[in-house]
């Protein structure tokens, strides 16, 4: 009897392609969301704050809460295209004035829910000055630079610029701010000492050790800082005005206190 | 290019100039690490290939934190340099040694490939007839692999054009000093309504990429064709 090996090769390498075929294509279709899953897109500063209301309502409710955190731009914009968020909480009212214009968003369960202030930090211990249009931070900063997110881009930014600017205090120092891509990574700048101030919200400033607050901005210098939190379109069920609802009980309020933010939802 | 406004048409420029000097200034560090790699043997070998691809490896954010922790103004190498005058943090110059870091493991790669394929009995020839070994590599084996070596800059080049994470970790978003074209890009769309910018410096830099690509080929097709007919 014949044996041809080079037959035996190929029909080896068809049966795996085969089992390769049939694993990815499984891999490709499997994850139907479980039916008791609740998806969150969330901005990144919540993090901290959010995960643990998130472990508090699964604990109450009994429902698992998958939150996705990046940059309130990018996860619009992810929702937009088809993103399967249940929830957003946006961390300023643009992002989310576009998904309602849009019809993405269910406008009746929309609802204004933390607030957060805008901080001068520096790296290490620093004296706590008078923040306001008698200050002159340039002479502050000296040789160095001031972090902040992007000025024009980023909501911590956009804050930061309008209260300097209204502060009379922008023009000294435009050309020596460091813009990054989140408002977390100039708090970083600052913690490590490459710049030697910046502007960040009070949550991010009370979370990182390696800085301290020089002072508060004032609520009137700048637009007020709101995160709204909606339900999408077509996407509201029990379960989903269950977990809006939690976001406003009063444990979240604890624990969204406790990180420095403002609870605007009552 | 009339539709690109003024700080969009600052962030090409700024890439560019970035980019250039980043391959430049990598390309002879890169032909000896390369050459080094492919024809050396020395104690701690696989160690330096390592620490030359560790950037293709780690994720670019990581890449652009040690830069910045070590060529900072507080850090080790930066806080030296900085006392001879010296400063990358926050410069055009820590863009283009974030590029330059980024694009080295691709340019030794592709650098070291066609010197392992020169046949050494062709240098071994060269310095039995008395030329010394310097001389040997400047006419025998650069030579040889002058494609590979223009093939290896103009995707150190394109891989510096696209650089993004490092760049942004390590020297921030400032427009016209630091904001290149993919920090543009990015900055764009975090705001609302930013798309139509955006999408004009993804069309400039399609058309760049495609550019330099194709220059590349044709390059690299003389080259070769050169070193045949040779």
């Amino acid at each position: 009897m014949r044996t041809d090996p080079w037959c035996q090769y190929s029909v080896g390498m068809m049966g795996l392609l085969r089992q390769y075929v049939g694993l990815a294509l499984a891999a490709l279709l499997a994850g139907p969301v479980a039916a008791d899953e609740i998806t969150v897109f969330a901005a990144a500063s919540l993090k901290t704050a959010l995960d643990e209301v998130a472990d508090g309502f699964e604990a109450a409710a009994g429902h698992e809460v998958t939150v996705s955190y990046a940059g309130s731009s990018a996860l619009a914009r992810q929702i937009e295209l088809g993103a399967p968020a249940d929830v957003f909480i946006s961390a300023n009212p643009d992002w989310m004035d576009r998904l309602e214009e849009a019809g993405t968003i269910e406008p009746e369960t929309r609802i204004d829910l933390l607030g957060n202030r805008i901080v001068l930090i520096a790296h290490g211990q620093g004296e706590p000055v008078e923040i306001g249009a008698g200050m002159d931070l340039g002479a502050m900063l000296g040789e160095g630079r001031l972090a902040m997110a992007l000025v024009d881009a980023v909501p911590a930014g956009i804050y930061g610029k309008a209260a300097l600017e209204s502060l009379g205090q922008w023009q000294a120092v435009e050309g020596r701010v460091v813009q990054s891509d989140n408002v977390r990574a100039a708090l970083k700048l600052v913690a490590i000492g490459e710049a030697p101030m910046g502007v960040v919200y009070a949550t991010d400033a009370a979370a990182e050790a390696g800085v301290s607050v020089l002072g508060e901005f004032p609520e009137d210098s700048h637009p007020p800082i709101v995160y709204p939190a909606a339900a999408m379109n077509g996407r509201v069920g029990p379960m989903v005005a269950e977990f809006l609802g939690y976001l406003q009980s009063g444990a979240a309020r604890e624990v969204f206190e406790r990180h420095g933010f403002t609870v605007l939802a009552d | 290019m009339a539709w690109l406004g003024p700080e969009e048409w600052q962030a090409v420029a700024l890439s560019l100039k970035v980019s250039f000097w980043a391959t430049l200034v990598a390309l002879p560090l890169g032909i000896f690490t390369a050459y080094a790699l492919a024809r050396w043997r020395f104690p701690g070998k696989q160690v330096v290939n390592g620490l030359v691809h560790l950037p293709l490896i780690l994720p670019p954010v990581v890449t652009g934190y040690l830069l910045l922790l070590t060529f900072g103004t507080t850090g080790p190498v930066g806080g030296l340099l900085e006392q001879v005058g010296i400063v990358f943090a926050f410069r055009w110059t820590g863009a283009a040694l974030a590029a330059g870091v980024m694009a080295f493991p691709l340019m030794v790669r592709a650098i070291r490939l066609s010197i392992e394929a020169v046949d050494p009995k062709l240098e071994e020839a060269a310095a039995t007839l008395g030329a010394p070994r310097a001389w040997v590599f400047v006419t025998v084996t650069l030579p040889l692999i002058l494609p590979g070596v223009l093939a290896g800059a103009i995707l150190a080049f394109a891989k510096a054009m696209g650089e993004f994470g490092a760049t942004i970790t390590f020297v921030s978003n400032i427009p016209g000093q630091t904001q290149t074209l993919p920090s543009a890009v990015y900055a764009f769309l975090q705001v609302p309504g930013g798309e139509g910018p955006a999408m004009r410096l993804v069309i400039v830099s399609v058309v760049i990429a495609m550019g330099a690509l194709l220059l590349s080929e044709v390059v690299a097709r003389r080259a070769a064709a050169r070193v045949a007919g040779g």
